[in-house]
């Protein structure tokens, strides 16, 4: 925010702490509690709902597509930029990826890596736009947020499906390797990818001073230009992964892949305490509010209350909303307070 | 932006609480169990774990002809002494209906009654249900025939082409010449429809002959002009035959501009909705289609039937409660002959 008083250095690494821990006690309690409330015996003695192994498996596999965009928006939002076009980038690729191997007749790792490729292209399309054009990223990807989309439904004239993919594919998103489900590592892959690139690497901290201030950031010597160039193709190819994913867990290429998924993801980022504003945040902190989100989605559906109202999908969104705001409302509280009580008293070296 | 201490990288599923300073924390912590444990033995009911459970899927849950089909699935759920669940995506969406199927499978139901959005797609999820021996029943829009034990089949082509023919034939009185509009001439469902109408008129209405047969492109603007053209072709017209759900009220809007209500005859297969204001105005005289409340039904009493092993595989024929005695082919049960709606019955509907 570059109108606040700037924090001291020291200052605010504890202050993120602070709301990450606190998104980790919500995220923990949200567990808990459907843990008691959402697990049940069934009728022939099996425990079902929440507590079963096989739900919290379905929740990493429900979130791995929302989560690679969150993971795919942190380092834009960081340099205070915005991606609209991610969910409908992912649907555009679904399609590409159904039309080059079903009608291209192209191996299957070849037509992901093209794929990727593609995906990489769009985002490359979005970071031309705002870098070259100086457009702002909430105009351009509002743009390329229809056009992703009107391209991938005009491919298939809203009518065609992609289906019969062979096994081998669908293992990436239904199976389980290692134990765990497959699109889980790779989902873990790119997280672990993202946390270097934004918190080890000098590129993370370029991120964060291009989002305090782009114009400080070019007097420094920062290649502004290159770095915001790098974050949006780098959304561009995550959100392709992202749609392989889909493809293979839902068996089929469609042009309404992920719709919406852009905002889930925007909202897990800015739960996990990255300031829409740019400058401050955590990948952790994504993975947090990735989390909390799933949870709460996946939790409420265990819940037999919940469950007769036949009302998940409307809670859900109803409470995403709720913690939205609680959190934010908690990351801001102990600022003011803070702000309140310097003014009163002189500030005094730790 | 120097370095900071971090917290320990957060795990996606906190199986085990992570190492906070404990001697502060834990009184926050045993807090948040007890809150936990108090709620959720408030919230979990043993009703559940009784009665059968059968979760019925739609293709989209606001959607009229599902909110019908609803209707008479909670009536047999009621006679049955099961639990119903009905969820399904807002919007007709393949993705969600594969992930409220996964859910139920974790919340173990003993059935899911599903209307397929995507053939393939849901399959995968449903061959995971009978993987974990859910009993899977599809109605409506079928999935593929491994992925489910059963499909009700709400109408075959024969029966809806016997019952079109069989109904125009009675506007007629078995004279006169009549005309087709259909979506498209390409169509697999309309050729077929077209194939046993035509065959039932060359099999038992000799004096009534067929004279065009048009595509309206599923578009109502279409079909209104097609209709038009059609009766300044043929003066001699006495009925139009809409086989596309916009095909009956387009015929019938140029049916009653033109000023011929009454002399040309309007039916079709469509949605009691789309139609009800013209066959009020007596333009239209029957819209025909299946009975929604007795597909739910119907399926909700399969779908239990086998849970409770008095329905297997190879029966050749199949009794739901009030509704009497259904015929099986192969593996799909038949709701039988089409439903006719008409000025008497069509207020009885809302779909």
């Amino acid at each position: 925010m570059r109108t606040e008083p700037q924090p001291s250095p020291r200052d605010w690494p504890t202050r993120l702490l602070r709301h990450e821990m606190l998104l980790l006690y919500v995220l923990l309690a949200e567990w808990l509690f459907f843990y008691f409330a959402g697990t049940t015996v069934n009728r022939k003695g099996v425990l079902v709902g929440f507590g079963t192994l096989d739900r919290q498996f379905d929740i990493l596999r429900h979130s791995c597509e929302i989560g690679l965009l969150a993971l795919a928006l942190t380092p834009i939002i960081l340099t205070a930029g915005i991606d609209l076009s991610v969910g409908s980038l992912l649907g555009l690729c679904a399609i590409l990826f159904g039309k080059l191997w079903h009608d291209g007749g192209l191996s299957l790792p070849l037509a992901t890596t093209l794929t990727l490729i593609l995906g990489g292209i769009g985002g490359a399309l979005n970071a031309t736009l705002i870098t070259a054009l100086r457009l702002p990223p909430l105009i351009v990807t509002l743009g390329t947020y229809s056009l992703f989309r009107g391209l991938a439904e005009a491919i298939t004239r809203g009518a065609i499906t992609y289906t019969d993919f062979p096994g081998e594919f669908l293992f990436i998103g239904q199976e389980r390797w290692l134990g765990l489900p497959t699109q889980a590592w790779l989902f873990f892959t790119v997280a672990l990818a993202v946390t270097l690139l934004v918190h080890r690497t000098t590129f993370g901290r370029s991120f964060r001073a291009i989002g305090f201030s782009p114009e400080g950031a070019r007097y420094a010597g920062l290649p502004v230009a290159r770095r915001l160039a790098l974050v949006y193709t780098l959304a561009g190819i995550i959100a392709a992964l992202a749609a392989i994913i889909y493809t293979a867990r839902l068996g089929q290429a469609k042009a309404d892949a992920g719709t919406g998924y852009e905002l889930f993801a925007i909202t897990a980022v800015v739960l996990g305490g990255t300031s829409i504003f740019g400058g401050t945040g955590s990948v952790y902190g994504t993975l947090l509010g990735v989390a909390a989100i799933a949870v709460l989605k996946n939790g409420l559906a265990c819940l037999p209350v919940v469950m007769r109202m036949n009302a998940a999908e409307e809670m859900a969104g109803l409470l995403t909303g709720a913690l939205l705001l609680f959190a934010l409302a908690g990351s801001v509280l102990p600022k003011l307070w803070a702000a309140g009580r310097s003014r009163r008293s002189p500030p005094s070296s730790p | 932006m120097g370095r900071r201490p971090l917290p320990p990288v957060p795990a996606i599923i906190p199986l085990s609480p992570p190492h906070l300073s404990f001697a502060m924390k834990s009184r926050i912590l045993r807090l948040t169990v007890a809150v936990g444990l108090i709620l959720g033995s408030a919230l979990s009911t043993r009703a559940a774990a009784t009665k059968l459970v059968v979760a019925f899927l739609p293709k989209s849950k606001g959607n009229a002809y599902f909110i019908s089909c609803k209707g008479g699935a909670e009536k047999a759920a009621k006679e049955l002494g099961v639990e119903l669940l009905f969820d399904g995506p807002t919007d007709s969406n393949a993705a969600k209906q594969n992930e409220i199927v996964e859910n139920w499978i974790t919340l173990g139901v003993d059935v899911i009654a599903v209307a397929a959005e995507n053939k393939e797609g849901i399959s995968t999820a449903l061959r995971k249900a009978q993987k974990q021996g859910v009993k899977v029943v599809t109605y409506d829009a079928d999935a593929m025939p491994d992925a489910r034990s059963f499909f009700v089949n709400q109408a075959t082509p024969e029966g809806i082409g016997h019952a079109l023919m069989d109904d125009a034939a009675r506007l007629l009185n078995q004279e006169g010449e009549f005309a087709m509009i259909t979506a498209t001439l390409t169509a697999a469902n309309q050729r077929e429809w077209q194939k046993y109408i035509e065959a039932r008129l060359k099999e038992k209405y000799p004096k009534m002959k067929l004279v065009a047969v048009r595509p309206c492109d599923d578009l109502k603007d279409k079909a209104q002009s097609e209709a038009t053209a059609l009766m300044s072709a043929h003066p001699n017209l006495k009925l139009i035959m809409a086989i596309c759900s916009p095909g009956v009220p387009g015929a019938a809007e140029a049916v009653k501009q033109a000023g011929k209500t009454g002399k040309v005859k309007v039916i079709g297969l469509g949605l009691p909705n789309e139609n009800r204001r013209y066959v009020h105005e007596g333009v239209t005289d029957s819209v025909i289609l299946w009975n929604t409340s007795d597909l739910g039904y119907l399926t909700i009493h399969a779908g239990v039937a086998l849970a409770k092993d008095q329905l297997k595989k190879g029966a050749k024929e199949f009794t739901a409660g009030a509704l009497g005695t259904f015929q099986i082919q192969g593996d799909n049960i038949l709701l039988g002959k089409p439903f006719v709606f008409n000025k008497a019955n069509i207020d009885q509907f809302n779909f």
